[in-house]
């Protein structure tokens, strides 16, 4: 009895930074959230109880769902896309060609960059007029316009104006957020190398082609490491928030680059507006809890743990 | 193995320089000597050169007050972020337009107390630009550098269509004319414009103002974003769209270069009439020197108004840059001393000189004029004082309304929506924005707070 | 395996396999360009000069090579009236904050993941579980009231609510280091349990030693999260002589004059210089920790 007891004391001063963290970090700023969701606050001065105000403000405001609708539409365009170039890109590398170290570290190198001189860079690339991606595919849209009038179409395809065009700011931004899918293509690498060769083998036995083996293979043994990406991802594209804020200032063109997270600061440090800005964070939350509880759900059925 | 012993309590020791230096480097030393101030100003180049010297002189006149200058980006996120910090400067320079919501938050001081003892007065200013700053019946700001519009327009494009270059538009009607008859046209896309009211675009939320809507009532603290007039100038916006061809002008503007380079659509001939502030005169000095030598190329002359309102003649829109003493700051008689300097006289015409704009004050010196390089600033300075003039409404959803006013104007000037439904939408939008901001200030009031 | 297994394996080889190994070999080529060529480009610009950076068609390689440009952007002179930009200060802001957060997140999070790892106490499993769920949280729902916090402390404008929390412990260390702990043996704890070793004695010279490469692997992600850092210095830094190397950089958007592409870009690259070069000398650390992470995750 003595000795466990003693072990609980060492424990809890072990744990101590943690539980003042914990509570002071995490618990008082939740509570305290909700608290101030149901306020008129300002920071300025103290906060003024308003009830259910602005919550149903919320449900009004359409740049509140504006900003959502953005965001979900980005992140239901760069989780797939993300998830299949890094999973493509990790079977690429773990077929043991030659300078695998070296693909590996270029493609891991530009998810470091961080977020202030990226977002400057990309206002560099994706310039309409002076950036080099419209520079070079310029030229190949002209051939292709030029070969589409051999078959009598008369289309002049213009490189399209990534920033100030409100259709393309988001394919923008995925494209961007794919530059940095080398975090997620470690782990599925280490996911691949995790899978048990005989499995491979055996499915060569049968007369297994590739894309029937990494369907019945690669993919199922692959789901647990999926899944964990795909919730990070999740989260993480919810969150989206420095590159658009430098990149597309008040979420220009049109608003479709105004993201949650920049109309959360926007309505807690612009408007001064923090209770809202609570109500706008709990609300996200809520969503990614959500989110999160459906794929574990979605996984249920479709992930497997352990070699079988 | 000394190394490895070493290593620890080397470690711990980088640790704690490190935390040391990170309390030292934000703290502010009070040294003996004058009071020294922070002023954060927004401006860079000749026009930060401008208030460098304003501020360079006040320091040296005197040894109570040095004011340390900043020029800071994105001015007023920072500025506001410092007040809610509860550490800001004691001088900041904010825009005008939005001293009704600084107000509101109560993110700047009033200023009536120091106005009484410094003698300072509306009847010293230019009755609108004092107004500016004048929200709920106290002083929140008071102008630095005054702003206001004219219809600018290129001679020798008007020459190149065939027309008299000194016969400018003085209606809308004769603009909407004379645009038609400049405009080309190279393989099948317009090579150059006549007047387009999306460029610049800077003042698309008050079109409604060139035809005498406005959008607020002032008496009963309405919106009246879709009033006739307003709906009347959002109209006329779509005619230039329907006219060209939302595609074409997308395409056409989208060629346009930077504003501040020799590829500006103005200054570059690309368009020939345009509403522009007094500020246009620097950037045609600097990027199009051949529009001013050998022969001036280019004018200025008041907006034109629609032909069945004469009595809107003489339009301008009216803004400035303004100086506050934020909610908190450490020294806020200081910081109203250095104000006073700024507004007097001679710290003003200092300041205006510089920035090469008008005075907002309402005595000005002779030699401000005869010296000023720019040669229609006489215009700029009297337009401010007809009683057409138009600034924007004083509410603390101000930032909001505009968002909603330019969001329409898109639409609109995108053929995605008439003119009615655009601003129908905003007239309901922007009236529950604002019911629902009254009743928040309520509130905040009846908590004594 | 069988032989005719074998003989399949034979048919697998040799022509279809070479065949294979080149497309394989283009596809990476072609997916490296396209992943490295915003660095190249980036270095590109920042040695040309200004109008030269603006010029379409673009040219990959500057004449003339314009190093200067570096010293340049080290010493931006655009703002004349406060003078130049200062880069250093900003870099040594950084610095700073960086060995405070690092050091605060190797030692806070290793004492509460031992606690985790190698302690048995009641409730620990739910504990951990529930520290795992706080990773959910976004940051957005607790930024206005930890902003609140700090305010009412009086630390906005300091440079304390950068790296005071990272004594304290994050949800993320902590279960990396505790996935780590637990493949130590515990034959060794029981060793130095029997020789009469408190369990901090334990803990320091015992676990702590042999996981040196799971605490560099969250000193790096530490550091990295700092140097990258956009958020916090926004809202909780006031005076510009404050500001770390990641927000400074605005200073080169000009917002009324043309920015100068090729020193903003030089400058750039000297923010970014610093990470890709630890990259290369800790490549290992960061492997190991992202599949650590991933896998028992």
């Amino acid at each position: 009895m003595k000795a466990s007891r003693k072990e609980a004391l060492t424990a809890l001063v072990f744990v101590s930074p943690w539980i003042i963290g914990f509570t002071l970090f995490l618990l008082y700023p939740l509570l305290a959230s909700v608290y101030y969701s149901f306020c008129n606050y300002s920071v300025l001065k103290p906060p003024v109880w308003v009830g259910l105000a602005n919550y149903r403000n919320l449900i009004r405001d359409d740049v509140f769902r504006d900003s959502l609708v953005n965001t979900l539409v980005y992140a239901a365009m760069a989780l797939p896309t993300g998830m299949a170039v890094a999973i493509g890109l990790a079977m690429m590398l773990n077929a043991k060609v030659k300078g695998q170290t070296f693909y590996r570290t270029i493609f891991y190198v530009p998810s470091l960059v961080p977020g202030v001189p990226l977002a400057v860079l990309w206002l560099w690339v994706f310039s309409g007029k002076q950036g080099i991606i419209n520079a070079v595919i310029q030229p190949w849209l002209d051939a292709l316009s030029r070969a589409l009038v051999h078959l009598h179409l008369h289309v002049t395809l213009t490189a399209p104006q990534w920033l100030t065009n409100a259709t393309w700011a988001k394919p923008a931004l995925v494209l961007m957020s794919v530059w940095g899918a080398g975090n997620a293509m470690l782990i599925y690498l280490a996911g691949l190398q995790d899978v048990p060769q005989h499995l491979y083998e055996a499915a060569e036995l049968d007369g297994a082609g590739w894309w029937s083996k990494t369907w019945n293979v690669t993919l199922p043994m692959l789901s647990p490491v999926i899944l964990f990406n795909g919730v990070m991802g999740i989260i993480g594209a919810l969150q989206i928030f420095t590159i658009p804020y430098i990149m597309f200032p008040g979420g220009s063109p049109a608003r479709s680059t105004y993201f949650y997270a920049m109309y959360l600061y926007d309505n807690a440090f612009l408007y001064l507006k923090m209770g809202y800005a609570c109500a706008m964070g709990w609300i996200m939350f809520v969503i990614t809890v959500a989110l999160t509880v459906f794929a574990l759900k979605l996984s249920s059925r479709h992930v497997h743990y352990g070699g079988s | 193995m000394d190394f490895r012993k070493l290593g620890l309590p080397a470690l711990a020791l980088v640790v704690v320089w490190a935390a040391y230096k990170s309390e030292q480097i934000p703290r502010i030393e009070q040294k003996p000597g004058p009071v020294h101030i922070t002023y954060w100003e927004k401006w860079t180049e000749f026009e930060g050169d401008a208030i460098k010297a304003v501020v360079d002189r006040y320091n040296s006149r005197q040894n109570r007050i040095h004011v340390d200058l900043l020029s800071v980006s994105d001015i007023e996120k920072k500025t506001l972020l410092a007040v809610s910090g509860g550490n800001p400067p004691d001088v900041a320079g904010l825009y005008g337009p939005n001293v009704a919501q600084y107000a509101d938050d109560s993110a700047v001081m009033p200023l009536d107390d120091f106005c009484k003892s410094y003698h300072i007065t509306r009847d010293d200013y230019i009755p609108v630009y004092f107004d500016i700053g004048f929200y709920n019946n106290h002083i929140y700001s008071l102008p630095s550098a005054p702003a206001s519009t004219a219809l600018h327009y290129n001679k020798q494009m008007f020459r190149d269509a065939g027309l008299d270059p000194e016969k400018y538009p003085t209606t809308i009607e004769e603009l909407d004319a004379l645009a038609d008859k400049i405009v080309t046209r190279k393989n099948g896309h317009i090579d150059r414009s006549g007047f387009m009211p999306a460029e610049p675009g800077w003042w698309n939320w008050g079109w409604g103002c060139v035809f005498g809507g406005k959008l607020w009532d002032v008496k009963t603290g309405k919106v009246t974003a879709n009033s006739p007039e307003n709906v009347r100038a959002y109209n006329w916006v779509r005619t230039y769209t329907d006219k060209y061809g939302a595609g074409e002008l997308s395409t056409f503007r989208s060629g346009f270069g930077n504003f501040s380079s020799p590829q500006n659509a103005f200054l570059s001939s690309k368009v020939a009439m345009e509403l522009q502030g007094v500020w246009m005169y620097n950037f045609i000095d600097q990027y199009a020197p051949s529009l001013e030598k050998p022969v001036l190329n280019w004018a200025a002359v008041p907006f034109p108004h629609p032909a069945d309102r004469p009595d809107l003649a003489n339009m301008t829109f009216a803004d400035e840059d303004v100086l506050v003493i934020p909610r908190g700051a450490r020294h806020p008689k200081e910081a109203f001393d250095f104000i006073s300097y700024v507004e007097s006289q001679e710290g003003m015409e200092l300041l205006c000189m510089g920035q090469r704009k008008h005075s907002p004050l309402s005595h000005v010196s002779d030699t401000f004029y005869s010296k000023h390089p720019n040669p229609y600033i006489k215009l700029f300075a009297d337009l401010p004082k007809s009683p057409t003039v138009v600034s924007p409404p004083k509410t603390g959803i101000w930032p909001e309304y505009q968002a909603e006013m330019v969001a329409a104007f898109e639409q609109v000037s995108l053929g995605k929506k008439t003119a009615k439904e655009a601003l129908d939408y905003v007239q309901n939008r922007v009236t529950m924005i604002n019911d629902d901001y009254q009743a928040q200030l309520k509130a905040r009031r009846e908590a004594g707070k | 395996m069988t032989t005719s297994a074998q003989g399949r394996q034979k048919k697998y080889s040799g022509a279809g396999r070479q065949r294979n190994a080149w497309l394989l070999h283009l596809f990476l080529l072609l997916a490296s360009v396209l992943f490295l060529f915003p660095l190249v480009w980036l270095i590109s610009t920042s040695l040309k000069q200004v109008n030269q950076a603006m010029q379409m068609p673009p040219t990959w390689i500057p004449k003339p090579i314009v190093w200067h440009n570096y010293y340049k952007a080290f010493h931006y002179h655009e703002n004349r009236v406060t003078g130049e930009i200062p880069f250093l200060e900003y870099a040594r802001n950084t610095v700073i904050l960086a060995i405070l957060t690092v050091a605060g997140a190797v030692c806070s999070n290793a004492l509460v993941a031992y606690a985790f790892a190698r302690l048995r106490w009641k409730g620990r499993d739910v504990a951990f579980a529930l520290t795992i769920a706080t990773m959910m949280v976004p940051f957005p729902v607790t930024m206005v009231p930890i902003y609140a916090l700090y305010k009412n402390l009086g630390w906005i404008g300091t440079f304390r609510p950068l790296w005071v929390g990272f004594w304290f412990g994050g949800a993320f260390n902590i279960f990396l280091l505790r996935q780590f702990f637990r493949t130590i043996p515990f034959e060794l704890s029981e060793a130095a349990k029997i020789d009469g070793c408190s369990e901090f004695e334990i803990f320091r010279l015992v676990v702590l030693p042999l996981a040196k490469p799971a605490l560099s692997v969250v000193a790096l992600f530490t550091f990295l999260g700092t140097w990258n850092d956009f958020l916090g210095p926004l809202i909780y830094l006031v005076d510009p002589k404050t500001f770390t190397l990641g927000l400074g950089l605005q200073a080169f958007q000009n917002q009324h004059g043309g920015t100068p592409w090729n020193l903003m870009m030089a400058a750039t690259a000297m923010v970014i210089a610093p990470v890709i070069i630890l990259f290369f000398f800790a490549q290992k650390q960061f492997i190991q920790g992202i599949a650590v992470t991933g896998l028992k995750g």
